[in-house]
């Protein structure tokens, strides 16, 4: 990338960025390919300048569970006021499974939002289900490690619902009882 | 540029909204420190570090002389120095830092410029380029007629700032 193509791409960037759209920085880090730092600099000193812009909501989720120390998805469930139930509901019925198998996906949901199930093999139906149902890229929110720094305790709004809700969720390793591997195992797993 | 937006962080400030407040700036904070930390979980993690940091401060009753956003980026700075650097060697400068921010006034303290005044040696017709372009949104033939000079002198103007700022940043 040139000169001349890194100060475009800053300045496609800054003016999107003025304008109240919300370009997304890493995109902008990947075009910028081996010029990154270069790149890096000029973003970093603009918006040290500029009026910080409103965050996303996924903005707003990341940091929540990082600072939380929760589950990314489990923050955005809880954000948009949905019981697991009903995710599970939706995701039996969006994804045709047998409703009698609710318990199995029930319990691959858990594992999923908890970040004990490892993303990479999750079928792209279960991530446009989960993406149409919570607004958000889920699969993008999976990839975050719930682990982060000691949180603090004054920014815990609401520590004893969100507990409440993680002590009504399945036991961790519910979807490992499942005994035959079937069509929910190769939608979770990738293999049947 | 920044006046509505400092008089809004004023207002959460007095009414106590400090999570509000905080998470006004949650994007800034990820977005700087995805441009400072190349890994997306330590980005996160040094916005996340930056966040407590700041609730801390307010939660513990300090005010600021300079606007909130001024102490924002600064604890941006700081936070992101610290990982690199693995610990917390520059906490005492840190808190130097806060202190001074909370009794002297904006002036004393650096990062309450506009884009186009972030660097001394930018020329005013190069500061007024910037200006122009990043702050009244203004394309590049606008910027000429505004100026009187050709599209080209005003893209050379503009070339010029934008390798002066890499420079300095740098």
């Amino acid at each position: 990338m040139s000169e001349v193509q890194l100060e475009t791409l800053f300045d496609e960037y800054a003016t999107r960025y003025l304008r109240g759209e919300r370009p997304d920085v890493r995109e902008y880090l990947q075009r910028a390919g081996a010029e990154r730092e270069e790149f890096c600099r000029l973003v970093d000193r603009f918006l040290e300048a500029v009026p910080a812009r409103e965050p996303t909501e996924e903005d707003v989720v990341i940091m929540q569970a990082r600072i939380e120390q929760q589950p990314p998805i489990l923050v955005l469930r809880l954000r948009r006021a949905l019981s697991r139930e009903a995710v599970v509901a939706a995701l039996v019925d969006r994804l045709r499974l047998d409703p009698a198998k609710s318990g199995k996906v029930a319990g691959y949901y858990h594992a999923l939002e908890v970040g004990n199930l490892d993303p990479e093999p999750v079928s792209r139906r279960v991530w446009d289900v989960l993406a149409e149902l919570l607004s958000a890229n889920v699969r993008w929110l999976a990839g975050l490690r719930p682990e982060g720094p000691a949180a603090a305790v004054a920014y815990r709004r609401e520590p004893t619902l969100m507990q409440a809700k993680l002590d009504r969720a399945a036991p961790v390793g519910a979807a490992t009882e499942v005994a035959e591997p079937d069509e929910i195992d190769m939608l979770f797993t990738g293999s049947a | 540029m920044h006046d509505a937006r400092d008089a809004e962080d004023q207002r959460k400030l007095e009414a106590g909204e400090y999570v509000a407040l905080l998470e006004s700036y949650y994007g800034v904070m990820l977005d700087r420190s995805r441009v400072k930390v190349r890994r997306e979980d330590d980005a996160v993690a040094v916005a996340a570090e930056v966040a407590i940091r700041l609730l801390s401060e307010l939660k513990r009753g300090r005010r600021y002389r300079v606007p909130f956003r001024v102490v924002v980026h600064q604890v941006i700075k700081w936070k992101a120095k610290e990982h690199f650097a693995r610990g917390k060697i520059d906490e005492v400068d840190l808190e130097d830092w806060l202190r001074k921010a909370s009794t002297e006034s904006t002036d004393e303290l650096e990062g309450d410029r506009g884009f186009e005044g972030l660097i001394d040696g930018l020329t005013e017709l190069e500061q007024e380029v910037l200006r122009l372009r990043y702050v009244e949104d203004l394309d590049f033939q606008e910027i000429a007629k505004r100026l009187a000079k050709e599209p080209n002198a005003v893209h050379q103007i503009h070339h010029r700032a934008l390798t002066k700022l890499r420079k300095e940043a740098a």
